[in-house]
C-alpha cells in the first residue's frame, strides 16, 4: 500500500475512507469526553475534578465534536464521498481536488477542536457559544469560531462538489426517478448546508470579533443586541439536525430495503413529500430553542405551527421506512438490526420533540435533562445506529472484506441496551426539574441514583460501540474475502468489485430500461 | 500528477490520482487559524508572526501549484458549480444585514451616539464605478465569444481598472471616517458599518485576484477558457448586486 | 409586556385559536369532539386566575399520552411486520404489491391530513396554555430580578431588597421584571414549571401563582460560567400575615438605613448560593 497515493489522493472513495478514520477518531474522543462527564456526575459534589472549568471543557467539546467532528462529516463526508459516485454510475466527483480539499480542512477542524486539551485556557462556552458569556469569558472563544469557520467551509465546497455531480455526472438512463433515496436526502441536506452554514460561520465570527477586535454586536451598552446571536445560531443550528436527519435515514432507507429485498414504499412520497418538505420547513422553525430566551412573542407562537409541522414530513418517512417492511423477506444481520433500531429509537426521540415543540409545555422543560434525553434519542442513538448500520452494510463493499456477525450482533445489543437505559433516564429526571450543563447537583440529591444508573448504562453503552469498532478493524486486516454484492441488491454500487479500483467501472455503467435501485427480482 | 486512463482492471490500483495541494493549502489555513489565537488570545505576538510565516507560504504555493495543475483542464462544470456558491456566499451577507435590521429595530433610539453623518455622494459615485465595471466584463465575455480577441483584451483590462478604482475609493473613505474618530467599536452601527463594507470590499478584492490570475493569458493573447471568463463574470456580478443592498441599507437608511 | 396592552390582543388570539381548530377539525373530523370539549375551560375562565402551572400539567399528560398512543401504533406495526416477514429461503425476495398511483396518491395526503390534525389540535391547546403564561392578572405583587454571577437579586415595589430568597404572600400572583448585570441566566423554579432567561440590555418577565404556605427550590437553567450550577435560590411562600409582618420589619430597617445614608446594601441577604463541597 503506497501512503501517498492515500493521503494526498484525490480519489472520492479514498477521500470517503479518509473522513471515515477521521470522524470515527472524533466519535471515540467525544464518547471519551462523554464518560469523564458520567463519571463526574455519578456522585453529588466534586467526583473526579474539583475545578468546574474542566467538566465544562469536557461538555463543550463532547457537543461540538461529536454534531461537527463526528455526525456530519460521517454521513456528508464517509457516506456520500464513498456512496454518491458509486449510485450515480459516476467515475468521481466533479471536481476531485476540491474534494481533497474538504477531508483535510476537515482534519484541520478537528484538530483544532481537540487543540483544547493541550492550550492553555480551553473554551468553555459550549456548543452553542451564547454571548455575553462567550465574549467575556478567559477561555479561548477564537479556537471555536476557527473550528466552526474551516469545518464550515469544508462542508459547503463538499456541497458544491456534490451538487454539481448529481446534476451533471449520472450515468446514462438514470433519470431522477432512480436515484437512490440516499443520493436525494443527501443532496437535500447539501442544499441546507449552503444556505445555512455561512449563517452560522457569521454567528461564531461575531462572537470572536466582538471578543477581540472590539466590535459591538452584541453589547447593548453600544446599542447592540445578545439574543441577535441567538437567533442567528439557531437559524443554522436547527436546520443542522436535519442535515444530520436527512442523510441517516437515507442510509437507514438503503439499509432496510436491501436487506428485506423490497422496494421502497411509495418512493415519490419519500422524495417530493418528506425530503422535500424537510428542506421547505427547516429554515423557519429555528425558534422553538429560543422559546424561553425572552424574545417576542409573536414568533415564538408563529414557529410553534411550523415545527409541529415537521412531523408531516418526518412522518411520511417513517410511514414507507415501516411500508417497506409489508410482506418483504428480512435477513436479521448486524447491519438490519441497526436500521431497525433506528425505527423504533427514532420514534421515540421524534415524538418526544413535539411537547418541546409547544411553547408553553418548553417553558418547564427547556434546558433540563428532557431535553439532553430527546436530543440523543434523535442524534446521539438514532443518528450513530444509522451511521454503523451503513458502515456495516457497505463494509464488504469499501474493504473488500466481511465482518464478525458474532461480535457485530454483540456490539448491537449492548448498544441497544445502554442507550435506552441512559437517555430514558435522562428524560425522566428533566420532566422533575434537572437542569443540563450542571456539573454538580447539590441541590437537587433526588438524582443521585438516576445518575448512577446513567454512569452505568453509558460504560455499556460506550462498551457495545468499542466493539463495533474493533470489528471493523479487525475485519479490515483479517476479515474473509466479501464477494461484490453479498446481500444481493440491485443498487448500481453493487455492480463493480469489491473494493471498486479507481475509476469505480471499467467503462460507465449503462442501466437497462426496468432498471430501478430497489427493483428486486427473483432468483 | 498522474489522471486518467485505465487500460483494463488487471493494474487498477497502479493508478490513483493524487494532487498534494489540498494538503498544503489546508495546513496552512491551520497556522492561519493558530496565529489568531496566539497574537488575540495569549499575546504571544512573536509566535504569531513565526506562525503566520508558516501559514503564507503554504497557501500561497498551496494555490499557485492548484493552479498551475489544474489550469485547462476543467471538466466545464464550475460555472454551475459558482452558482451554488454564490447562494452560500449570498447567506453571509443576509446575515449581517439581518443582524443589523434586528439590532435597529429592536432599539429605542438609532443610530446610537457617537455617529456620523455619512457621506451621500461619493456612495453614487462608487455605485456607478462598480455597475459600469459590471457592464463593461459582460462585453468583453461577448467579444470573447465572437472572437475579438484585442477587443476583449482592452474591456477585460478596463473591468479591472473600474474595480480598483472603486476599492481606491472605499479606502479613501474608510480612511476618513476612521481619522474623524468613527472606528469599528465606537458603537453597534459603526461595526455594522465596517464589517459590512470591509466584507464586501473583501469580495471585490477577490474579484481582482480572480482576473489577476486570468491576466497573464490574456496579455499573451493565449486561448482564453470561455467557462472561466464566465465563472468569473458571474462572480463579478455578484459583486455588484450586492453592493446595491449595501449602499442602501447601509448608507440611505 | 404591559397586560394592559396584551387585553386587545386577546380578541385575536381568541380568534386565531378559533381558526386553528377549525382547520383541525375540517381536516379530520375525528378531533371534532376533542377540540369542542378542549374549548371549554378556555372560554369560561375571563375572570379567574389560571394558574399556567395546573394548566401545564394536564396539558403536558394531554401530549404525552398522545405521543405514546402513536409511538406505539407504529411499533406494534413494524413489530408485526418484523415477525410476518421474516426471510425463509435464502434466495427470497420480497412480494409486496406494486402500489398503484391512486393509492400512492392516498398514502400521501391521507396521511398528511391525521398528522396535520394532530399538531394543529395541539398548537391550539398550547397556544391558551402560552397565553396563561403571559397574561399576567392585575392583581399581582411585581417584584424587579437583577441576575448576576452568580445571584438573583430582588428589589420590591417599596424599595426593599433581598438576595436569593423571593418571599411572598400565599394567594397573590407574583411576577418577576427581570433583567442581568452580566450574562444569560434563566430563573427557573420547577414546582411552579416556569423559567425565563434574563440578560443584559432587556427585560423579560415571568409569572407564577403561589397558593399555600412552603418553599421552592429557584435554579439556574441557562448556562452563565463556571459556577452555574450552583446558583441556586428560593421562593419563600408565607400566609397574608407573616408576609405583612416580614415586609413591616424590613420597611423600617430600610428607613433608618436611609435615614442614616448608609450605603445601599441589601435589606436582607438570604443565604448564599451553595458552594462546593471541596474545593
Ligand atoms: C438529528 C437531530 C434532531 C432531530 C431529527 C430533531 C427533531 C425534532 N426536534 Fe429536536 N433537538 C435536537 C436534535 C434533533 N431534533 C438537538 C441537538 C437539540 C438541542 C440542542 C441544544 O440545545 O444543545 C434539540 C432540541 C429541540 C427543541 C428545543 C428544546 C429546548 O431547548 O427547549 C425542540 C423544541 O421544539 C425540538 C423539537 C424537535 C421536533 C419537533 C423534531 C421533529 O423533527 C421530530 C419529528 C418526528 C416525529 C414527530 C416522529 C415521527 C412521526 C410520526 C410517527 C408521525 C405522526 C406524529 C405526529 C402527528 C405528532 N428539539
Ligand atoms: C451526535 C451527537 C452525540 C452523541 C453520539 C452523544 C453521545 C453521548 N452523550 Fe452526549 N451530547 C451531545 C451530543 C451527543 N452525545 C450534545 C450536542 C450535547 C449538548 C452539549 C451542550 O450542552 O453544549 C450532549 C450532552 C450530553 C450530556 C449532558 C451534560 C450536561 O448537560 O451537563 C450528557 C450527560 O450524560 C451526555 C452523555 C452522552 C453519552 C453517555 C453518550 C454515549 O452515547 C457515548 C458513547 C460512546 C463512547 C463511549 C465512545 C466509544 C468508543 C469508541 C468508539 C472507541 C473505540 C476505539 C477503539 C477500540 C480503538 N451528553
Ligand atoms: Cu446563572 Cu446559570
Ligand atoms: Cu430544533
Amino acid at each position: 500500500m503506497n501512503l501517498k497515493e492515500w493521503i494526498f489522493t484525490t480519489d472520492h472513495k479514498r477521500v470517503g475512507i479518509l473522513y471515515l478514520i477521521g470522524s470515527l477518531a472524533a466519535f471515540a474522543v467525544a464518547g471519551i469526553m462523554a464518560l469523564l462527564m458520567r463519571a463526574e456526575l455519578s456522585t453529588i459534589g466534586p467526583t473526579i475534578t474539583a475545578n468546574p472549568t474542566n467538566y465544562n471543557v469536557w461538555l463543550y467539546t463532547h457537543g461540538a465534536v461529536m454534531i461537527l467532528g463526528f455526525q456530519i462529516p460521517a454521513l456528508t463526508g464517509f457516506f456520500a464521498n464513498f456512496c454518491i459516485p458509486l449510485m450515480i454510475g459516476a467515475k468521481d466527483v466533479a471536481f476531485p481536488r476540491v474534494n481533497a480539499l474538504s477531508v483535510w480542512l476537515f482534519y484541520v477542524g478537528v484538530i483544532l477542536a481537540l487543540l483544547t486539551f493541550f492550550i492553555p485556557d480551553p473554551p468553555d462556552i459550549m456548543w452553542t457559544g451564547y454571548p455575553p458569556y462567550s465574549t467575556i469569558t478567559t477561555g479561548n472563544t477564537a479556537m471555536y469560531s476557527f473550528t466552526v469557520l474551516i469545518l464550515g467551509f469544508a462542508s459547503i465546497i463538499g456541497g458544491v462538489n456534490f451538487l454539481t455531480t448529481v446534476a451533471y455526472m449520472r450515468a446514462p438512463g438514470i433519470t431522477l426517478n432512480k436515484l437512490n433515496i440516499f443520493v436525494w436526502c443527501t443532496l437535500g441536506a447539501f442544499v441546507l448546508q449552503l444556505i445555512f452554514v455561512p449563517v452560522l460561520g457569521t454567528a461564531v465570527s461575531l462572537i470572536s470579533m466582538d471578543k477581540y477586535l472590539g466590535t459591538n454586536f452584541f453589547d447593548p451598552a453600544k446599542g447592540g443586541d445578545v439574543l441577535t446571536y441567538q437567533n442567528l445560531f439557531w437559524f443554522y443550528s436547527h436546520p443542522a439536525v436535519y442535515v444530520i436527519f436527512l442523510p441517516f435515514i437515507g442510509v437507514v432507507f438503503e439499509v432496510l430495503s436491501s436487506h428485506a429485498r423490497s422496494a421502497v414504499f411509495n418512493y415519490k412520497m419519500v422524495v417530493y413529500g418528506g425530503i422535500g418538505g424537510i428542506v421547505l420547513l427547516a429554515g423557519e422553525v429555528w425558534v422553538h430553542h429560543l422559546y424561553v430566551s425572552g424574545m417576542a412573542d409573536w414568533l415564538r407562537i408563529g414557529q410553534m405551527v411550523t415545527t409541529l409541522m415537521i412531523s408531516i414530513p418526518v412522518g411520511l418517512m417513517m410511514i414507507s421506512l415501516v411500508g417497506t417492511l409489508y410482506k418483504s423477506s428480512i435477513a436479521f444481520t448486524t447491519p438490519m438490526l441497526y436500521a431497525l433500531g433506528v425505527v423504533f429509537l427514532f420514534l421515540i426521540g421524534g415524538l418526544t420533540g413535539i411537547p418541546l415543540a409547544v411553547p408553553s409545555l418548553t417553558l418547564a422543560v427547556s434546558d433540563t435533562y428532557y431535553v439532553v434525553g430527546h436530543f440523543h434519542y434523535v442524534m446521539a442513538v438514532a443518528g450513530t445506529f444509522s451511521i454503523f448500520a451503513g458502515i456495516y452494510h457497505w463494509f464488504p463493499k469499501f474493504s473488500g472484506r466481511m465482518y464478525n456477525e458474532f461480535w457485530g450482533k454483540v456490539g448491537f445489543w449492548l448498544t441497544f441496551i445502554g442507550s435506552n437505559v441512559v437517555f430514558w433516564t435522562m428524560m425522566d429526571i428533566g420532566v422533575d426539574g434537572m437542569p443540563r450543563r450542571y456539573y454538580d447537583y447539590a441541590h437537587f440529591p433526588q438524582f443521585e441514583s438516576a445518575h448512577q444508573l446513567m454512569t452505568a448504562g453509558a460504560v455499556v453503552l460506550g462498551l457495545g460501540f468499542a466493539i463495533a469498532v474493533l470489528n471493523w478493524i479487525i475485519g479490515a486486516m483479517k476479515g474473509p474475502p466479501a464477494g461484490d454484492n453479498p446481500w444481493g441488491s440491485p443498487s448500481l454500487e453493487w455492480t463493480t468489485v469489491s473494493p471498486p479500483p479507481h475509476g469505480n467501472w471499467p467503462t460507465p455503467p449503462s442501466v437497462a430500461e426496468d432498471w430501478h435501485p430497489y427493483a428486486y427480482k427473483k432468483g | 500528477m498522474a489522471h486518467e486512463a485505465h487500460h483494463g482492471d488487471a493494474h487498477a490500483h497502479a493508478h490513483w490520482d493524487t494532487s498534494v495541494w489540498p494538503f498544503v493549502i489546508s495546513f496552512g489555513i491551520l497556522f492561519l487559524a493558530l496565529a489568531f489565537s496566539l497574537h488575540f488570545v495569549y499575546h504571544a505576538s512573536f509566535a504569531a508572526i513565526l506562525t503566520l510565516g508558516l501559514a503564507f507560504p503554504l497557501i500561497i504555493a498551496g494555490v499557485a501549484g492548484w493552479t498551475s495543475e489544474a489550469m485547462g483542464k476543467g471538466e466545464g462544470l464550475s460555472y454551475g458549480a459558482m452558482g451554488w456558491f454564490i447562494l452560500a456566499e449570498a447567506m453571509i451577507f443576509i446575515s449581517f444585514f439581518v443582524a443589523y435590521w434586528y439590532t435597529k429595530l429592536h432599539v429605542e433610539v438609532w443610530p446610537p451616539a457617537g455617529n456620523v453623518t455619512l457621506p451621500k455622494v461619493l456612495p453614487l459615485v462608487m455605485t456607478f464605478v462598480l455597475v459600469s465595471s459590471s457592464l463593461t466584463i459582460h462585453y468583453a465575455e461577448h467579444l470573447l465569444h465572437v472572437g475579438n480577441k484585442g477587443g476583449f483584451r482592452i474591456w477585460y483590462l478596463l473591468t479591472m481598472i473600474l474595480g480598483a478604482t472603486f476599492l481606491g475609493m472605499s479606502i479613501y473613505e474608510w480612511s476618513h471616517l476612521i481619522g474623524a474618530g468613527f472606528t469599528i467599536s465606537t458603537n453597534a452601527f459603526s461595526t455594522i458599518f465596517f464589517s459590512v463594507t470591509g466584507l464586501h470590499g473583501s469580495h471585490v478584492v477577490v474579484g481582482l485576484a480572480i482576473f489577476m490570475a486570468g491576466l497573464p493569458s490574456v496579455m499573451r493573447g493565449d486561448d482564453i477558457d470561455e467557462g472561466f471568463m464566465r465563472t468569473a463574470g458571474l462572480y463579478w456580478h455578484f459583486v455588484d448586486i450586492i453592493w446595491f443592498f449595501v449602499v442602501s441599507q447601509i448608507y440611505y437608511w | 409586556m404591559e397586560s394592559k396592552e396584551r387585553k386587545g390582543k386577546q380578541g385575536m388570539h381568541k380568534q386565531l385559536v378559533a381558526i386553528l381548530r377549525r382547520t383541525s377539525v375540517a381536516a379530520f373530523g375525528f378531533a371534532l369532539a376533542a377540540s369542542s370539549w378542549a374549548a371549554g375551560p378556555a372560554q369560561s375562565a375571563a375572570s379567574k386566575i389560571n394558574d399556567p402551572a395546573r394548566g401545564w400539567d394536564s396539558l403536558w399528560h394531554e401530549v404525552i399520552v398522545d405521543i405514546t398512543i402513536i409511538g406505539i401504533l407504529f411499533a406494534v406495526v413494524t413489530a408485526w411486520f418484523m415477525f410476518s416477514s421474516r426471510r425463509t429461503a435464502d434466495n427470497q425476495v420480497g412480494a409486496s404489491p406494486k402500489l398503484s398511483p391512486a393509492s400512492a396518491v392516498g398514502w400521501t395526503v391521507l396521511p398528511i391530513f391525521i398528522f396535520l390534525s394532530i399538531d394543529l389540535y395541539t398548537a391550539a391547546n398550547g397556544w391558551v396554555l402560552w397565553n396563561h403564561y403571559r397574561d399576567v392578572p392585575a392583581d399581582r405583587l411585581e417584584v424587579k430580578l437583577e441576575s448576576g454571577m452568580y445571584s438573583w437579586d430582588y428589589t420590591y415595589p417599596n424599595g426593599v431588597r433581598t438576595q436569593n430568597e423571593l418571599i411572598v404572600p400565599a394567594g397573590k400572583p407574583v411576577m418577576l421584571r427581570m433583567t442581568s448585570r452580566d450574562t444569560l441566566h434563566s430563573h427557573y423554579i420547577p414546582d411552579f414549571r416556569v423559567k425565563e432567561d434574563s440578560m443584559p440590555g432587556r427585560v423579560t418577565y415571568l409569572w407564577f401563582h403561589p397558593t399555600k404556605p412552603g418553599e421552592h427550590l429557584v435554579t439556574c437553567a441557562e448556562y452563565c460560567g463556571v459556577m452555574h450550577s450552583y446558583m441556586a435560590g428560593r421562593v419563600i411562600v408565607k400566609s397574608t400575615d407573616e408576609y405583612a409582618a416580614w415586609m413591616k420589619q424590613e420597611e423600617t430597617m430600610l428607613a433608618a438605613a436611609a435615614t442614616t445614608e448608609a450605603p445601599a446594601v441589601p435589606a436582607k441577604a438570604g443565604a448564599p448560593a451553595a458552594k462546593p463541597k471541596k474545593t
